[in-house]
């Protein structure tokens, strides 16, 4: 079996560098057989495609898409300075 | 004095997928903010039908517009096509430079630019050994340089960094240590200590934390998305009070 730790490396270098995420914030944690994805996106669809480059960069492995999606909410409070 | 009401975002990444979204979310912003401010990654590759995206959500607000690029918006270099179509669509895009925005009589001036990493005082990069580091180094201190002489330049009543960035670690606690190297650096920090300034923005670290503060005392704040989590976030500067 690969060392976890090079899978790690692999697969966030594929979410970096894949044209379908460039996500440069998403936490990959390699345990045994399972990935574990961690980070905030925007919208739904790069969730998914995060997940889809993570499993090509992993094959054989179980990948868990913990990924939130961050809610942009109406302004809140100012702050003063 | 008036007080200034600066609203302030960074790390927006639109893209086609996202069209309209975040319009929707700054309709009514002349009412709360004077000015709006982005720190950098308004895209997420760079390219230019992205940056259409950006000038379409962005432009014809009836506050001014003041930008700067970041890491993701370099992608594809196409960053000088990107600053000339923002700066088309209205607007005011900071390439390591100053302007002046006139609010009801108080000059607002920002400087800034994408900016660079490198580390912080004690734990950073220096310009020695191979070419590749020095010219890493390098660059952010050409950077640096450049704010220092542009914040001198500004003749304003307040003035603001705008960056993508980090001048400091404090707002970057979240990130893994390992990485702050290519989050921010301490050069930009000194350069805004020297000149003074009121208010120093930066986004970059999606997982770092709002506020922190320069050796200076120069309030910092991280606003990308993922970390203010509102569509942007309003600094009220005192004019004579509050
Ligand atoms: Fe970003
Ligand atoms: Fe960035």
């Amino acid at each position: 079996m690969e060392t976890p730790h090079y899978v790690a490396a692999r697969v966030q270098r594929a979410l970096a560098e894949d044209d379908r995420t460039t996500e440069l914030g998403i936490r990959v944690d390699v345990r045994g057989e399972e990935v574990y994805l961690r980070g905030q996106v925007s919208c739904d669809e790069r969730r998914h495609q995060i997940e889809n480059v993570a499993r090509e960069a992993a094959p054989g492995l179980r990948v868990h898409n913990e990924i939130t999606l961050v809610e942009v909410r109406e302004p809140g409070e100012e702050e003063h300075l | 004095m008036r007080e200034l009401r600066i609203a302030a975002v960074a790390d927006i990444h639109l893209g086609e997928d996202l069209r309209g979204h975040y319009r929707k979310k700054i309709e009514g912003i002349e009412r709360r903010a004077d000015v709006l401010l982005v720190g950098g990654d308004l895209t997420r590759h760079g390219t230019i039908p992205e940056a259409q995206v950006v000038a379409e959500e962005l432009s014809g607000l009836p506050i001014p517009v003041v930008a700067v690029l970041g890491n993701h918006d370099y992608h594809s270099d196409c960053d000088q096509e990107i600053i000339d179509l923002l700066r088309d669509a209205g607007i005011v895009v900071l390439d390591d430079e100053g302007t002046v925005v006139p609010i009801d009589g108080v000059r607002l001036g920002v400087a800034g630019g994408k900016g660079f990493g490198g580390g912080f005082a004690g734990k950073c990069a220096s310009e020695f050994g191979e070419p590749e580091t020095k010219a890493f180094v390098r660059h952010t201190k050409e950077i640096a340089e450049r704010w220092r002489r542009a914040l001198k330049e500004l003749d304003a009543d307040h003035k603001i960094v705008l960056s993508h960035y980090s001048p400091v670690k404090d707002t970057l606690m979240g990130e893994p240590p390992e990485i702050y190297p290519f989050l921010g650096s301490y050069m930009l920090a000194e350069a805004a200590d020297a000149e003074g300034a009121d208010l120093f923005i930066h986004g970059h670290a999606h997982a770092g934390t709002e506020k922190g503060v320069t050796p200076g005392g120069i309030r910092v704040r991280n606003v990308a998305l993922p970390v203010i989590k509102h569509a942007y976030t309003v600094y009220c500067l005192n004019g004579d009070h509050c």
